[in-house]
């Protein structure tokens, strides 16, 4: 009998907690527990001895803090430790089974804990350092022939993705992960249960559950959550209750007979699997096995879900139509294939935050053209945008490469924009799609085209449909995209789509999704069409429009369907919408803003006013220069001599700056028009030092520079010395800009100014930060020390006047 | 809103966002005032605070101390010694406003640079405001009776003579990452950055506990200096 053939079948038990038994058995503060696997072999085999007579049947190798990271400074390395571990674990079941003759399954367990670094953009490592170091500690618990593998205390989605991935790609051991939730069920990075369950299962965890962080009593509150939506065996190894400190010292302090009686509640709610984790001993497993070993489970059942996730939520497909905001996408728009070409990230993150804000539940990402690494911007969009936007993320391309980069750097359960029913688009979407867990969806077309007909277009989605089964992708994890095309060259198109789209919906029980606009391709006032398409699809089975979430008509019909088809309570979401357009200010506001000059708005720190006061200049037939020059320029100067002298303040400083910006991005729309580009007064690599990561400031010092005029190379925060370095070569840097918070990462600052003398750049550096001072810039060698944002702007413009730059 | 999100907004100290946000003893006018109100507002509606402490007792001599529990736990610094002599006992407290703040401050990085340096200084007198409700707290939790003890002002690593690499420590024996989910960067920074970690000196004599807590920091030119 192999895990797989008894998990969901019969109750099964994991052992209980370690680190305790341990520190009884003398371990000292500081030692780390696995390097016992080496030196004390026989308490760590006597524990899992005591734990499997006391009925349990996995047991946890003594491996769960061993990794890359804590290995660095030991004598053992991670393959070390994970052999002795594992094999522990095996000796100990072997004994057991031939001392007492025992017949129960007995199963060896990598266990496998969090890194205990936060993963980027907001921490320390990447992904893929992530997953390098659980793919380490896999490979050596799969060849020491571990079981199967137990992902445990966990409680960052990301860091989960990177250890299943690492498992699934290199071994075929099943897969449980356990994680810490907190009593209002969520995980310490954001995570709620359901986010979490429908990435797992997209990603073919085994079985999933909470470990640690609470007891028995307040797992059973937490519970339901899980059993509404997985579809998996749950696992459920509870804390024996929460930490109470007694004489300065942490324990937990549910003995074992009220461990038992909580879990065999758990048991009844629907946990498969039972254990303990911190504070368990095996006086509790044996209660809990004496208790529930009788008892029959609740066995998983298929929730049949359409859900899809971001880091912190899930959003499930129902009878409620869901908004797809289409506008991350360059098709038909200049000025977004100018951000792609000049890697402005910032003008698509805008993009993702406007629909955000006006009601998109999901966000299509489609980064593609012709002319630019796709898979690699990909990757930086889908990663810049979960970084700042909560919504869960629509990949869409037709490049495989860029959809495999977007779906494994995604940070949850996401969902991938296309494929169709010919052959090829089915062989190369599909083993993606399944890896990766992404709903996906599927155009009604084929190797014949577009059928013009419902019954064709309806042959084609059951043969997606088949065609996924054998993949392993189940039908709730397909939605079907019906197609529209304008009714301009076909007067039976709309009609057609819509009942292609209720068969879908109701005949062959899928969710559906439609891009609604085309539908007015070719015609006037196509608003009028589109907002009356839209309610007729969502009355015929619409599951989701890929819309534009900032058309006020289109969010009007939809939050007016929702009202009427009784799906928002007591019309409380259509109200609060149309108040909120009601509120918008009307003319006469805006006339009274557009009454101030572009200094006075700059000055006041007004973007709007400043973006229509340069809109009216420019109608006026000013040219750009002069704009900048003697407006724009100017006014920046008396803000910052106001910051100088005390008379304003970081806010306004920076309010300011971003008036000027949103002038400036009116001059350069209104220069690209002419085919020309804005002129830059001299590039400057801006970066906040290895190490540290409060970029804050450099991020200030960089939004001010922009304004006057320099070209700006942000490298991020934490960043190498030679990227640095490189970046200055490549690029031919003249200025070089550091930013460093802390004593300890002011070394890199030093370090990386080194490299750049040593190298024989002759750029100039220019520093800032928390601890610096004149006389500690001067002592690291760089050129400028520069006290606030300000000294920045004034050293880069004497060198630009010196003609240094 | 949990409890203590709106006791967070009630006890943040208006005046020290000003102070961070370059104001020093000056007020803002109105309209960032307002600003700097929705900030906070945002702010406490986001954030997941989360914190873990224990109590020792504590014995010091000139050049550090020792918590004492199960084992010894020793820090070397002459300050942490001035610091708490005279405490009988010592809170080592790690508390978070959890990855939410940081995340609101990436994104509004992006969106409008003014507000990312609002939500920085709010963010920084949340986790002080928080840190002052739970020391409070433990306070009177370690009080009993006529036996009133009075707090010292918080110590950190990195203030005075005490390293950052003391975190190292502090970490481990608390457990900061399992528990509260708070992290430690090779270069000992903390994720979330929104973080304290920090001794607590207990004393019974209240008079030694009003100090200026840049007292024992040596860069005077800093914008920030409070007091003389």
């Amino acid at each position: 009998m192999n895990f797989r053939d008894l998990l969901g079948k019969q109750i099964l038990f994991f052992d209980g907690g370690m680190g305790t038994l341990l520190q009884e058995r003398g371990l000292q503060t500081g030692e780390i527990p696995e390097t016992w696997n080496i030196l004390h072999p026989e308490v760590i085999k006597q524990i899992h001895k005591d734990y499997l007579l006391a009925g349990s049947n996995m047991v946890s190798a003594n491996t769960f803090g061993v990794n890359a990271f804590k290995c660095k400074n030991l004598a053992y390395s991670v393959e070390e430790l994970v052999t002795a571990g594992i094999r522990l674990t095996k000796e100990a079941i072997a004994e057991v089974k031939k001392e007492n003759a025992a017949e129960s399954p007995m199963f060896s367990v990598l266990d496998i804990g969090s890194i205990g670094k936060l993963l980027k953009p907001l921490g320390e490592i990447t992904f893929d350092q992530a997953y390098e170091t659980f793919r380490e500690i896999i490979i050596a618990g799969d060849k020491a022939g571990a079981d199967l593998i137990l992902i445990e205390t966990m409680s960052d989605s990301y860091e989960m993705k990177a250890a299943v991935l690492a498992a699934k790609e290199n071994s075929s051991l099943p897969v449980v992960v356990t994680m810490i939730f907190d009593e209002s069920g969520k995980l310490l990075t954001g995570g709620d249960v359901a986010s979490v369950t429908a990435m797992l299962e997209g990603l073919g965890a085994d079985a999933i559950g909470f470990n640690c962080g609470l007891g028995p009593e307040q797992m059973k509150k937490l519970l339901p959550q899980l059993t509404a939506c997985c579809s998996l065996p749950i696992v459920i190894n509870p804390n024996a209750g929460l930490p109470v400190v007694v004489n300065g010292q942490t324990v937990f302090d549910v003995e074992p007979d009220a461990f038992a009686e909580s879990v065999k509640m758990l048991v009844e709610m629907g946990a498969d699997v039972v254990g303990g984790c911190c504070g368990t001993t095996p006086a509790h497993i044996k209660r809990v096995v004496e208790l529930c070993g009788k008892m029959d489970i609740v066995p998983p059942t298929d929730k049949g879900l359409t859900v899809v996730s971001s880091y912190n939520h899930a959003v499930t497909f129902s009878r409620k139509p869901l908004i797809i905001g289409e506008r991350i996408n360059p098709t038909g728009k200049s000025k977004f294939k100018q951000a792609l070409r000049d890697h402005d990230m910032e003008y698509i993150y805008k993009e993702g935050l406007v629909q955000e804000e006006n009601g998109a539940h999901i966000l299509d990402v489609n980064v593609g053209l012709p002319e630019i690494d796709e898979p690699q911007l990909m990757e930086e969009a889908v990663t810049g945008i979960q970084a700042i936007i909560d919504l869960p993320l629509q990949i869409d391309t037709s490049d495989t490469d860029a959809m495999e980069r977007g779906l494994r750097y995604y940070n949850g359960k996401p969902m991938l924009n296309s494929v169709n029913g010919k052959k090829e688009s089915m062989e190369s979407v599909f083993p993606i799609a399944k890896k990766y867990g992404a709903v996906v969806v599927c155009l009604c077309l084929d190797e014949s085209g577009i059928p013009e007909t419902v019954e064709g277009r309806l042959r084609i989605a059951e043969k997606i449909m088949k065609t996924a089964a054998s993949y392993g992708i189940p039908k709730k994890n397909l939605v079907m995209d019906a197609l529209v095309l304008t009714i301009s060259t076909g007067q039976d198109n709309a009609t057609v789509t819509l009942e292609t789209l209720r068969r879908i919906r109701y005949e062959l029980g899928l969710h559906t999704v439609l891009g609604v606009s085309n539908i007015s391709f070719g015609l006037p006032e196509r608003s009028r069409i589109n907002t009356a398409f839209f309610t007729m699809a969502m009355n015929n089975g619409l599951s989701a429009g890929i819309v534009n979430p900032s058309s006020e008509p289109m969010m009007a019909a939809y939050y007016s369907f929702n009202a009427l088809i009784g799906e928002d309570d007591q019309c409380m979401e259509y109200i609060a919408k149309a108040s909120q357009t009601a509120d918008k200010p009307a003319a006469p506001a805006a006339s009274k803003s557009s009454t101030l000059t572009l200094d006075e708005a700059i000055i006041k720190g007004l973007s709007e006013s400043a973006y229509e006061a340069t809109v009216k200049l420019l109608e006026q037939n000013t040219d750009s220069l002069t704009i900048i020059n003697e407006k724009l320029i100017p006014a920046l100067d008396v803000v910052g001599k106001g910051f100088e002298e005390k008379k304003m303040f970081l806010p306004q400083l920076l309010m300011s700056a971003d008036a000027a910006k949103a002038s400036f991005a009116a001059i350069k729309t209104s220069l690209s028009k002419q085919g020309k580009n804005s002129e830059s007064k001299g590039k400057i690599v801006i970066a906040t030092v290895k190490g540290d990561i409060h970029d804050i400031g450099k991020n200030i010092v960089k939004t001010l520079l922009e304004n006057y005029g320099f070209e700006m190379i942000d490298l991020g925060k934490d960043v190498e010395p030679e990227v640095v370095l490189k970046t200055v070569q490549e690029q031919n840097v003249r200025l070089v800009g550091l930013s460093a918070l802390m004593t300890t990462t002011v070394v890199n600052m030093e370090a990386t100014i080194r490299l750049l003398r040593e190298s024989g750049t002759d750029c100039k550096v220019m520093v800032g930060g928390a601890v610096l001072t004149q006389e500690y810039a001067d002592m690291i060698g760089a050129d400028f020390y520069s006290r606030d944002a300000m000294g920045s702007v004034r050293y880069a413009n004497d060198l630009y006047d010196k003609g240094e730059l | 809103m949990e409890a203590v999100n709106s006791e967070i907004r009630e006890r943040v100290n208006i005046r020290e966002i000003y102070r961070y946000l370059g104001y020093g003893a000056g007020i803002p006018d109105d309209d960032i005032q307002s600003l700097i109100k929705d900030v906070i507002a945002h702010l406490v509606n986001v954030v997941n605070p989360k914190n873990i402490y224990r109590i020792y007792e504590c014995s010091t001599n000139e050049t550090g101390i020792t918590l004492i529990s199960d084992k010894a736990l020793s820090f070397e610094s002459r300050n942490l010694a001035s610091n708490l002599a005279q405490c009988s006992r010592v809170v080592l407290l790690a508390a978070t406003l959890g990855i939410e703040a940081d995340k609101l401050l990436q994104r509004y990085e992006v969106l409008n640079m003014a507000k990312a340096a609002i939500i920085q200084a709010c963010g920084a007198a949340c986790i002080e405001a928080y840190c002052n409700i739970l020391q409070e707290k433990i306070c009177d939790a370690c009080s009993s009776g006529t036996d009133r003890l009075y707090l010292r002002p918080r110590f950190s690593p990195g203030y005075g003579d005490l390293p950052l690499q003391a975190q190292k420590k502090i970490f481990e024996e608390l457990e900061c990452t399992k528990r509260i989910g708070l992290t430690l960067t090779d270069s000992l920074l903390m994720y979330p950055t929104k973080s304290v970690t920090a001794f607590i000196g207990l004393t019974a004599n209240p008079q030694s506990c009003h100090i200026n807590k840049c007292e024992t920091c040596d860069n005077m030119e800093c914008a920030f200096r409070g007091g003389v």
